[in-house]
């Protein structure tokens, strides 16, 4: 029917010339100010430093794009706003690109080549979509709305841990305001939408063209049903048009041009985080170039555009104010909140046309804006923030930046300063003897080799707390025995090896660090051997994604590390280690950060309790959401505040909380000493389980007696 | 106006240590050198004075010793000192304190500072008597034992508090130029950041030698001292020993050995 074919929407129907031309100049605008807003957004990331993530854009741009359009980062750890978030963000999509078609032909096609395709069934489908987009968005926004209303989400209060009430940055009611009036523009402009749809409706009822193919725009032609069933007539629904058109059309402008000033933004700097995430953030921080004279960030402008452009990001989704250790226990620090005062300091500080001078620059000190110095030395760089972010804002690189610029100007407790000057004395956090690191070995029954004096196949670096720390030997030393029984050809670096320095670099003493990776790359570079192991989860983080940078690039390929969990698991399933029992625990199992989130080494563990018999019982908080233990980023060298809940013993309730748990199986030294200590200081857990190692464990299995009652309780060493 | 401080690097013992072939001193191998505990206190008083003043304080550190001293005064110089000297010739090699004021008297000759800083005393060897017989050798005011001073950059006089026996302050003023030891507590001493360390790379560390000061080799080294070494060694153990057993056993032992003690 050639009709049907011709059906479209006659766009600005009975407006007057001027009204036309009055709505051009109002989009003309908008788009002004939008693309005025955009000039300035730039011109502030580009008084940052600059960052070398420019390459490989094709990837990264297909990273980001996969990312958005699962909402893979969204979903976790609240589907429900992630559905609800892919119901606008689609919505919106459609909506978008509905619009521009418009505009494609309207404006371009139709003016410059006389082309029009904006009509029959295409234009009928075109109905279809955007009409159940409209749906989508007030139905989405309609969760948010109800989410932010009556859920009262603790991850949503934007009060903050570091500030008291009274402080001008305190609450954060602004936020808040600009969260609802960024819902109630959004679903005025869809509601307002269909209306006018439904209004355009009931006034041209009588052209065939028109109403016969209302139900191509269900949700508006069922709202056209209804306000006729109230009484409205052609003639009202004309004048109700009328002003409606200009409502929607004015909010619709006002909206993109207000885009870069407001939380909208978060549409493309989100999509650019994104695309400039750095999937070593945090595992690897960044090198002081030789050149640059001061560590660390003092200034705004000290911040790279890529830390600037994440900053803007943030919308303030709460996820790591969730997730985070230290603000979970009472510390003045929400990782969010850094973020935000950092932005609200850039906004302020680097908007304007001209820089400010350097003196207002700092981004230290009580002023808003600023960070405090203690809530920087809050953080222990677990990356649960950044590894929940969903939209890749990287916090721990900048608050280890930051920590830089206090270790040059001696802001740190006292007795940290001590700890940093015995590691640089000593080599070691325990202020003993270089002589003694190799002291464990005394009570094996085997000689251990020295691996800078003969060739090995393994070499083991032990670690300051798996060599120095008493309790802490026995691990080791179990450790070594089920080498040396699986006949693996290993030797240590003795009084050669030095702190690793993963601590000492995330503590911010980046001068130290250097002096710790170069001497242990000497050392290294002077073995003979095919891998590196280690029971320490923090040495092996560092020796894997950070001693490569620190080396001759010839020889990167050295930093072959694996952590123990691996090497005993093939070591078992490849039969080089006979399990002689089972054991029956019911146990839970903490993935030390290191290990689980830094570098993804969640299921050897697993496994290997499996294979020896144990049952896992999960903790609520697990695998990539494992809660720190309070030890990390140098805490293990500053005593926790007195009378505040330490994160660890935070974790033993967690773990209290499961029924009937024998063991709470640990993988790192440093793991053992703080829920030991822990698990004696919290009220009602001591009993209820024992912390072990996993080493423990599978010895015990190992070194069991020969069910056959002849055979030798140990097991014969292979040579 | 200038601050000279002089500092030492100590020697503090590893684990096992053995005492030298000679018998004279522990073998160096067993050493670990750091610089001494109270230059740290001395070298920030002379800081905050330099931070406190409009800019025309330099602070000048020194050192006597062997190549291996320039580490420790890198610290310094990370610190924030301006300059560095290092007094060495191997005809210094077993001299005592007395040597030492000699030497730095001469510095201070050469330098003419208009105070002078030094620890109260060494923690390796405590003699606390190099401070102090540098003033000696220079005629100087002096004052052992400070723990709060009041002085500006160029002033006549200095009021400080020195820290005497038995809880007990006495507050004094002196004519500048002066010496001063400098206990440990009274400021805060800043941190030598690694990095900080390294950048002081670049700062000068001038080596005098005997020449350079003007003193004659034979007023150095072991037989220039009015004290030598006669012999280092680890005493015989003490009596103290740990009493095995149950309780009762225990305490019936101890009741033993307090009689033995007695005599009764």
């Amino acid at each position: 029917m050639d009709a049907t074919a011709q059906t479209t929407r006659i766009l600005f129907e009975q407006f007057s010339p001027w009204a036309i031309n009055l709505f051009y100049a109002f989009g003309y605008a908008a788009i002004a100010c939008f693309l005025y807003g955009c000039y300035v957004q730039v011109r502030k990331y580009r008084r940052g430093q600059p960052d070398a993530s420019w390459g490989q854009l094709a990837a990264r741009f297909g990273d980001m794009a996969r990312t958005m359009l699962t909402h893979r980062t969204l979903k976790r750890r609240d589907h429900a706003a992630g559905a609800a978030h892919a119901m606008i963000f689609f919505s919106f999509i459609a909506l978008f690109v509905g619009t521009a078609t418009i505009t494609l032909e309207v404006d371009i096609l139709k003016p410059l080549f006389g082309i029009t395709f904006w009509k029959g069934g295409f234009y009928l489908l075109f109905s279809l979509v955007l009409d159940l987009a409209g749906l989508g968005l007030i139905g989405g926004l309609l969760y948010m709305m109800y989410r932010r209303k009556w859920m009262a989400l603790p991850k949503l209060d934007y009060t903050r841990p570091d500030r008291q009430p009274g402080d001008p940055d305190y609450d954060r009611s602004a936020y808040r305001r600009e969260d609802w009036a960024f819902l109630w523009t959004l679903i005025l402009i869809g509601i307002t939408g269909y209306v006018l749809e439904a209004s355009r409706l009931v006034w041209l009822s009588g052209d065939a063209g028109v109403w016969d193919s209302r139900f191509w725009s269900p949700v508006g032609a069922l709202l056209a049903h209804s306000l006729m069933g109230l009484g409205l007539d052609a003639s009202g629904a004309g004048t109700l048009r009328g002003g409606l058109w200009w409502f929607h059309g004015l909010l619709a402008l006002s909206f993109i041009a207000l885009i870069p000033f407001t939380k909208v933004k978060h549409i493309f700097t989100a999509s650019a985080s994104l695309m400039f995430r750095d999937p070593l953030a945090g595992r690897r921080l960044p090198k002081v170039p030789e050149t640059q004279e001061a560590a660390g960030y003092e200034a705004i402008t000290d911040l790279t555009w890529k830390n600037l452009l994440h900053l803007d990001a943030c919308t303030k989704c709460g996820r790591c104010h969730e997730a985070c250790p230290a603000r979970t226990v009472g510390t003045p620090l929400s990782p969010r909140d850094v973020i935000l005062s950092l932005r609200e300091f850039a906004n302020h500080a680097l908007s304007a046309s001209s820089l400010p001078d350097k003196a207002e620059l700092s981004i230290h000190g009580k002023g808003p804006g600023q960070v405090f110095m203690e809530t920087l030395w809050s953080c222990r760089t677990c990356l649960a923030c950044v590894e929940i972010c969903p939209v890749a804002v990287e916090h721990v690189p900048i608050i280890v930046q930051m920590r830089r610029k206090l270790v040059e100007e001696g802001e740190m407790e006292p007795i940290l300063q001590k700890t940093l000057q015995t590691i640089h004395k000593t080599g070691n956090s325990f202020g003993e003897s270089k002589r003694k690191r190799g002291a464990w070995t005394k009570g094996l029954p085997f000689p251990v080799k020295d691996a800078r004096k003969e060739p090995v196949e393994t070499l083991w670096f032990v670690g300051d707390y798996a060599a120095f720390d008493p309790r802490n030997q026995k691990v080791t030393q179990a450790f070594a025995r089920l080498l040396h029984t699986a006949g693996e050809d290993f030797g240590l670096l003795l009084d050669g090896e030095l702190n690793a320095g993963n601590d000492v670099r995330r503590v911010g003493e980046e001068g130290l660090y250097e002096h710790l990776a170069s001497s242990n790359i000497a050392t290294l570079e002077g073995c003979e051997f095919k891998r590196i192991v280690t029971t320490d989860p923090h040495s092996f983080n560092t020796i894997r994604n950070e001693y490569p940078e620190f080396a001759d690039p010839a020889l990167r390929g050295l930093f072959q590390i694996e952590h123990y969990s691996t090497v005993l698991l093939k070591l078992i399933q490849s039969g080089r280690l006979t399990l002689k029992k089972r054991l029956s625990h019911r146990v839970t199992f903490h993935d030390p950060c290191h290990l689980g989130r830094f570098n993804k080494g969640y299921d050897a563990p697993r496994e290997l309790l499996a294979l020896i018999g144990c049952t896992l019982v999960e903790m609520p908080r697990n695998r990539d959401n494992s809660f720190c233990c309070g030890a990390g980023g140098g805490r293990i060298w500053i005593p926790d505040p007195v009378g505040m809940e330490k994160p660890a013993q935070n974790r033993m309730k967690e773990a209290a909380g499961l029924p009937d748990i024998d063991v709470f199986v640990v993988a790192c030294p440093k793991d053992l000493t703080m829920f030991e200590d822990a698990l004696k200081t919290t009220p009602g857990c001591e009993g209820r389980f024992v912390v072990r190692e996993l080493i423990e464990l599978i010895a015990e299995c190992v070194e069991a007696a020969d069910p056959a009652p002849a055979a030798p309780a140990e097991a014969p060493a292979l040579a | 106006m200038k601050i000279l401080v002089a500092v030492k690097q100590v020697a503090a013992l590893d684990e096992d240590f053995e005492i030298r072939a000679d018998g004279l001193d522990v073998d160096e191998d067993f050493l670990l050198f750091d610089l001494n505990e109270w230059d740290d206190y001395s070298l920030e008083e002379a800081m905050k004075i330099k931070e406190a003043s409009n800019g025309d304080v330099e602070v000048v550190v020194v050192s006597i010793g062997p190549e291996r001293v320039d580490e420790s005064l890198r610290k310094c110089l990370a610190k924030g000192a301006d300059r560095a000297l290092r007094v060495w010739d191997d005809a210094i090699e077993g001299s005592d304190s007395s040597v030492m004021a000699r030497l730095l008297a001469a510095v201070v000759r050469k330098e003419a500072p208009d105070m002078v800083f030094a620890g109260v005393q060494s923690s390796d060897h405590a003699f606390a008597a190099t401070g102090i017989g540098l003033a000696g050798e220079l005629g100087w005011p002096h004052a052992a034992v400070v723990n709060a001073l009041d002085y500006a950059p160029g002033a006549r006089q200095a009021t400080l508090k020195r820290e005497l026996e038995g809880g007990v302050s006495q507050s004094v003023t002196l004519q500048c130029p002066a010496v001063l030891t400098i206990q440990l507590g009274i400021n805060t001493p800043r941190y030598a950041s690694l990095r900080g360390i390294k950048q002081a790379n670049a700062k000068p560390i001038d080596v005098l030698g005997l020449d350079d000061l003007g003193v004659p080799a034979t007023t150095v080294g072991v037989d220039a001292s009015l004290s030598r070494v006669r012999r280092m060694y680890i005493p015989p153990k003490g009596r103290a020993q740990m009493i095995e057993g149950s309780p009762d056993q225990q305490a019936a032992r101890l009741v033993e050995i307090i009689r033995e003690f007695k005599g009764a």
